[in-house]
């Protein structure tokens, strides 16, 4: 069972993770926990120098708004490196490891930039991003996109040869992380459009 | 003089069926704007990571030219794809464009961004080859992707202003400001 456990750790630690997620929906956590979260949301708009900065200086915001834009192209340029590579539509003369290792830290960067930007930009509409279905769906998206990122597509990409994976399991990473940042992105973009 | 005919041109085409169909069309405007934005992560993130490769800051361990080889079809994709939504965009609301000091400087920016690519790739291309495995490539280009990074930002923070009023022809009277913005009307008013 400890074997088992040991030599399986990440596909027990990601069923573990399911488990749990179905187990806070199905007793209703994340419904009670939504009503409790909008005094954050209010205090975040009006009481907070953030709030403060994007409702009363358009121009900050607007810049702000145009970094997250930057950082998230960035993230777009290191997805399509990295999983065009793995589908084996770009850079097919150079390894995969060397592409996905080159462009893992600049993903880094943008990441932290891309959530820093918005952060501030949902602090400006914090009232009405609260209120927006598509709002939440980007930030679980973007939760299970770090997470995936981060404790599983890199861990498993940086821990052996590319040779020794699947590779369906190669492709089935690069199709899931572009599906989720697409996702991220439109998201985003319709938070524009509620 | 200029201003006069970009305003006559932009009512023209505010006045035909296709533009008004444009704007009109709550999903068909959503839409155009969602792939003109999203098609940043193509072409812009391609951009970057081959300025960024000539800075040394992403795969330095692969040749520059490879980097830039490989990534121009996607980005070239992505670029016809926002261009073709931009011009779109534009003949949906031509006369808020055209009197937008934003767009305007935005159309400068991207001038001014081709013409870097332009000289970038012709000196990218005169180089001898030496350089190509070295971490960071020669100063000419570095400052080409600097510049590149900066008007791209530009671009990319001045489409963000276009839909902020700060500078709308109603709102300014300032005349330089009016005649940059080509606020017609206002300045003949004066």
């Amino acid at each position: 069972m400890i074997s088992f456990l040991s030599l399986n750790r990440r596909t027990v630690g990601l069923a573990v993770i399911l488990l749990v997620v179905i187990l806070l929906e199905a007793l209703e956590v994340r419904a009670s926990i939504y009503p409790g979260l909008l005094p954050y949301f209010e205090w975040l708009k009006n009481s907070s120098w953030l709030g403060y900065l994007g409702t009363t200086y358009g121009s900050v915001y607007a810049t702000v708004e145009a970094g997250h834009l930057i950082s998230m192209a960035v993230i777009g340029g290191t997805i399509l490196a990295t999983d065009l590579r793995l589908l084996g539509v770009l850079f097919r003369d150079i390894p995969s490891e060397i592409i996905t290792a080159g462009t893992f830290k600049c993903f880094k960067v943008s990441l932290v930039c891309a959530i820093a930007t918005g952060i501030f930009c949902a602090a400006g509409v914090a009232d009405k991003v609260y209120y927006m279905e598509v709002f939440w769906i980007k930030m679980l998206t973007l939760l299970t996109g770090s997470c995936f990122m981060i404790f599983i597509k890199q861990p498993l990409l940086s821990s052996r040869p590319h040779s020794e994976i699947n590779p369906w399991i190669l492709r089935l990473l690069a199709v899931t992380s572009i599906l989720i940042w697409f996702t991220v992105a439109a998201t985003g973009r319709w938070i524009g459009f509620s | 003089m200029i201003n006069e005919l970009l305003l006559q041109f932009a009512h023209w085409l505010e006045a035909q069926q296709y533009s008004q169909m444009l704007v009109s069309g709550y999903y068909s405007w959503n839409w155009l704007e969602a792939t003109h934005v999203l098609t940043l992560m193509i072409s812009i993130g391609s951009l970057f990571i081959i300025d960024f490769r000539m800075l040394g800051w992403v795969l330095p361990n692969v040749p520059a030219t490879t980097i830039a080889d490989r990534l121009h079809k996607p980005m070239i994709t992505g670029f016809v794809i926002m261009f073709i939504t931009g011009i779109l965009l534009v003949y949906a609301k031509p006369v808020e464009n055209v009197q937008s000091l934003w767009f305007r400087i935005k159309m400068l920016l991207l001038l001014l961004a081709f013409v870097n690519a332009w000289i970038f790739n012709a000196k990218m291309r005169a180089a001898d080859g030496s350089w190509d495995a070295d971490r960071v490539a020669p100063k000419p280009l570095r400052t080409g992707a600097i510049i590149s990074l900066c008007l791209w930002c530009g671009v990319v923070a001045m489409g963000r202003f276009i839909p902020y009023d700060w500078v709308d022809c109603d709102k300014v009277s300032n005349t330089t400001l009016l005649w940059a913005a080509g606020c017609v009307e206002q300045l003949n008013a004066i």
